[in-house]
């Protein structure tokens, strides 16, 4: 059984992987808009994550209990750094390079948000007075706490600016709160809060953020401006039915109808030249490698493990619906990646390094 | 436990997302998919050109001429200032010139721009040849309507402009796009779709900059079919040039088969102006001017017609058999009803219907009208040709307007009084003709009603076209206009006869004077209608000034133009 989960987790990502691969290497042999080196770029990630997540598979998670404070930490000192010195494109501030390599903090700090999430929830204990200061001292240390941890990254990523991995930040922390078993009343009242903000928040949003809501809602507002990338992706997801144009087939993709095809969109270019047959296949490996972690979560034994599993499960689940949804028009875009699919070295490895910690939670789901 | 609950929440997205694919992909995938292949492929539209018009001698009046656009696809641009330096110096034009035209008319990154029109075939050629540094620039053909004769006969052939909106809803179906020209005006409105030729195109498969990755099939233009037209241009320029500072019409036809050998309106256009750009400023001037040069006054302009009316009343006398060749009425000048006098131009004394129609005496006509009934004389009015368009081969013909008791009293503000009959006898009034009209009306008497159908088409490609050439009995007695016609004959013959200058030798000339009074206080309008038989030819004619003044005017026009002719051996 133990064996089996592990031998699963390896094949739907391996599956999902060379699918993704297959599609960037037709999104991209033509050489033009998007240059075939990426392809083999994320090949050599490919084998070095692989390697990677081996190794990760074999190292004991716990190790990562001690240092997940620090690396938050750390995390959030490289954030400020972005912000500060970081690698300017496309409008954003979200590269930083360190010792000749290029990466995104922001992707990091999925990976060390969980960590430090995972290390708090484990520590609460659940209150055995009652009261009314200790029912405050209950919301403070079970929500406000994490929240303001939590927030210090957003605040810096949504700065970059970055409003889709901002909010995705609050998604995992919504999620773990929600399995960290504090009550109902506080997490959806808290949710109400939050909510309630939203209007006010409309105010500090750049105009690009604005538009590209506002084109989400109504594509041809704009058809040549911000809603051309939604209208070309629908195009090419509709235009491969069932069956698909075929590999390398694609028009959109192969006559650069569909910008950013090698990253956020590399699922239309899956969409249109495997049609609705290859896009299923995927989304079920998807399925399968998101049940996987939460069978895992539900049987390791140690909390912080529970809380890793389910952090890593809900980030992952939370890409990939919001990346096929905005694909399809039915989310706005918000500049999400398709785990293991985009092209983009900095979201495949920590997607790989998730996969690592899962391999080892597998293996260790009692403590003796 | 609540790790269940976050399990359901996920099947529940990825159902949602399931759902979405279905949606897209399967159901809402056909138009998706048409969407991509219109995205993908673009007709590019090659024009195809005009036929020629001729003349009935095989003159070219009509031709056409390859010019050269200068375009620029935007996104192709290199480098701007580099671009616009060397077209400035190929061009010769102001570099800042170029870049304002290019910003004007810029509109798409794929959509290339039109920054030089029409530029000389040498300036093309260096263009072309410079074409692989600016790969952004090209040269464009496209075909040019010419009239080498400029303004002369105008009216009859018409110029060419882009297809405007109005057209474009109507003609759709017929193969006009907004790209097309067609023929606005004269022949080239009224035979346009035979003259126009067929656009062709390439269907190019495209990517998403507008680059061509290939073609993917190809549809040759090809030319519209040439015209032939019973048009003379030698007589064109003769009677061009006798109206030539005036406003007026000259119409000469063939009573045999009503071929039009000359139709001038005058004052005219020069239809170049449509078609070149550099010329098109004074197309404003065109429209605005009050003399109206566009107006083809030879169908479309409609006047009192004067004392040639009295050809109609003397025909209708006859008809109905209230008088014949001997009755006479006595002219003393005027002739007085209620109290009021209706004048004549001479006291002519006792007058039959020949000498009537040689002096134009005024109070024989009064007398006939009366004695006849305006009933009577509108019927026959319209029966020759009066009031009614004659369906000359040409656009926007008018029908003119002939009175009629009835109509007066059922449509009118007024009743139909005696003075009205006075006034229709000898073509005052509300009477409104038209100079066709009246040509044909002179065909039609000449030839002993039997009318002609006025056309100016002869041939469509090499096949002639003789659905004009029927002749239609007009059902009045032919002794009637063998009576008549020695009236008009008597008019030139006589030394008294109104038209006594256009007696010239080896010509039988017989016709008619008028002069129409018209309203605004301005000058009367001055007409002639003839009939000329010479060895060879057997024509109608028609003078006709606008405000010209007195029929003597026309008349000494018309004698002009015989007299030119017969030098030019035009008859």
């Amino acid at each position: 059984m133990r064996r089996d989960l592990e031998k699963r987790i390896w094949l739907y990502t391996i599956a999902i992987i060379s699918i993704g691969l297959v599609a960037l290497y037709s999104a991209s042999f033509q050489n033009v808009r998007v240059p075939l080196t990426i392809f083999y770029d994320q090949l050599l990630c490919v084998g070095v994550g692989l390697v990677l997540m081996y190794f990760l598979g074999k190292t004991d998670y716990r190790k990562f209990y001690d240092i997940a404070y620090l690396f938050y930490a750390l995390n959030v000192i490289l954030l400020f750094a972005v912000l500060i010195g970081g690698r300017n494109a496309l409008g954003a501030r979200r590269w930083i390079e360190i010792a000749g390599i290029s990466f995104q903090p922001s992707e990091l700090t999925k990976l060390a948000l969980i960590l430090m999430l995972g290390r708090y929830f484990s520590n609460r204990r659940p209150s055995l007075s009652f009261g009314v200061f200790n029912k405050m001292q209950v919301v403070f240390r079970g929500l406000i706490i994490p929240f303001l941890l939590t927030a210090v990254s957003m605040f810096l990523i949504f700065k970059q600016p970055d409003l889709g991995t901002s909010l995705l930040m609050f998604g995992i922390f919504f999620i773990m709160l929600f399995v960290s078993g504090l009550e109902y009343s506080y997490i959806f009242g808290f949710l109400a809060l939050c909510l309630s903000v939203v209007p006010f928040a409309w105010g500090i949003l750049r105009s690009y953020q604005k538009d590209r809501l506002l084109v989400f809602l109504n594509p041809n507002i704009d058809p040549l401006g911000a809603g051309y990338t939604i209208i070309q992706s629908k195009i090419a997801m509709g235009s491969g039915r069932i069956f698909g144009k075929g590999w390398l087939g694609g028009t959109q993709n192969q006559l650069n109808f569909l910008p950013e095809r090698h990253t956020d969109f590399i699922f239309s270019v899956i969409g249109e030249e495997w049609g609705i047959v290859g896009a299923l296949v995927l989304v079920f490996f998807y399925f399968l490698l998101i049940n996987c972690g939460l069978n895992i979560a539900n049987q390791v034994k140690d909390k912080f493990g529970m809380y890793v599993a389910v952090g890593i499960v809900s980030i992952l689940a939370l890409q990939v619906v919001i990346n096929i949804g905005m694909v399809m028009g039915l989310f706005p875009i918000v500049g999400l990646t398709l785990p293991f699919a985009s092209y983009g070295r900095s979201s495949f490895l920590v997607f790989i390094i998730m996969m690592g910690f899962l391999l080892n939670l597998s293996k260790r789901r009692t403590i003796f | 436990m609540r790790i269940k609950i976050i399990r359901i929440v996920f099947v529940i997205s990825f159902i949602i997302i399931i759902a979405g694919l279905f949606y897209v992909q399967a159901i809402r995938g056909q138009y998706y998919y048409d969407l991509s292949v219109n995205n993908r492929i673009r007709i590019v539209h090659l024009e195809g050109w005009r036929g020629n018009i001729k003349d009935r001698n095989g003159k070219v009046l009509v031709d056409n001429r390859i010019s050269y656009d200068v375009m620029i696809t935007p996104q192709e641009i290199k480098n701007i200032k580099d671009l616009f330096e060397f077209l400035s110096k190929a061009l010769n034009v102001d570099k800042e010139e170029l870049i304002d035209t290019y910003r004007r008319n810029k509109f798409a990154p794929f959509a290339p721009v039109i920054v030089a029109k029409d530029i000389d075939r040498m300036k093309a050629i260096v263009i072309e040849e410079n074409k692989y540094l600016y790969p952004s620039l090209f040269v464009q053909e496209s075909y040019k309507r010419i009239y080498p004769f400029d303004k002369i006969g105008a009216h009859v052939l018409g110029y060419v402009d882009k297809v405007n909106r109005a057209k474009i809803e109507r003609f759709k179906e017929y193969g006009y796009s907004f790209r097309s020209t067609m023929g606005y005006s004269g022949v080239e409105e009224y035979y346009d779709s035979y003259l126009k030729g067929q656009e062709g195109g390439l269907q190019i498969e495209v990517n998403s900059q507008g680059k061509q990755v290939r073609l993917l099939s190809i549809k040759e233009p090809t030319k519209g079919q040439d015209i032939t037209l019973t048009i003379d241009n030698d007589l064109q320029l003769i009677s061009a040039q006798l109206l030539e500072d005036k406003n007026g019409v000259i119409i000469v036809m063939d009573n045999e088969n009503g071929e039009v050998l000359s139709m001038v309106s005058s004052p005219s256009y020069d239809p170049n102006i449509f078609s070149d750009s550099k010329k098109r400023k004074k197309m404003s001037m065109l429209f605005s001017d009050v003399n109206s040069p566009l107006l083809n006054r030879a169908v479309s302009g409609v006047f009192p017609p004067g004392s040639v009316f009295k050809a109609v009343v003397a025909v209708s006398g006859l008809a109905s058999k209230k008088i014949t060749m001997q009755t006479t009425f006595d002219c003393g000048g005027f002739y007085e009803l209620g109290g009021i006098r209706f004048g004549c131009t001479h006291v002519h004394g006792i007058q039959n219907l020949v000498q009537s129609l040689a002096h134009s005496c005024n109070v024989y006509y009064y007398n006939l009208g009366l004695l006849v009934g305006a009933d009577r004389i509108n019927q026959v009015a319209r029966s020759l040709g009066l009031g009614e368009p004659t369906h000359i081969d040409l656009p926007f013909e008018k029908a003119g307007y002939v009175p009629s008791r009835r109509q007066s009293i059922l449509f009118g503000k007024r009743k139909w009084y005696t003075g009205d009959t006075l006034n229709f006898s000898i073509g005052q009034g509300d009477t409104l003709t038209s100079p066709i009209q009246f040509v044909k009306m002179m065909a039609t008497i000449v030839n002993d009603g039997n009318e002609v159908q006025p056309h100016v088409i002869k041939l469509i490609g090499s096949l002639p076209v003789d659905t004009y050439s029927i002749k239609r009995d007009v059902k009045i007695d032919k002794s009637i206009f063998i009576e008549v016609k020695k009236g008009l004959r008597a008019a030139v013959s006589e030394y008294s006869g109104t038209a006594h200058i256009l007696d010239i030798e080896g010509l039988y000339v017989a016709g008619k004077t008028g002069t129409a009074q018209s309203s605004r206080n301005k000058e009367h309008h001055a007409w002639f209608i003839g009939n000329v038989i010479s060895k060879r030819k057997n024509l109608s004619f028609c003078v006709f000034l606008e405000h010209g003044g007195s029929s003597q005017n026309s008349t000494l026009i018309a004698r002009q133009l015989l007299l030119l002719m017969q030098k030019e051996e035009l008859l």
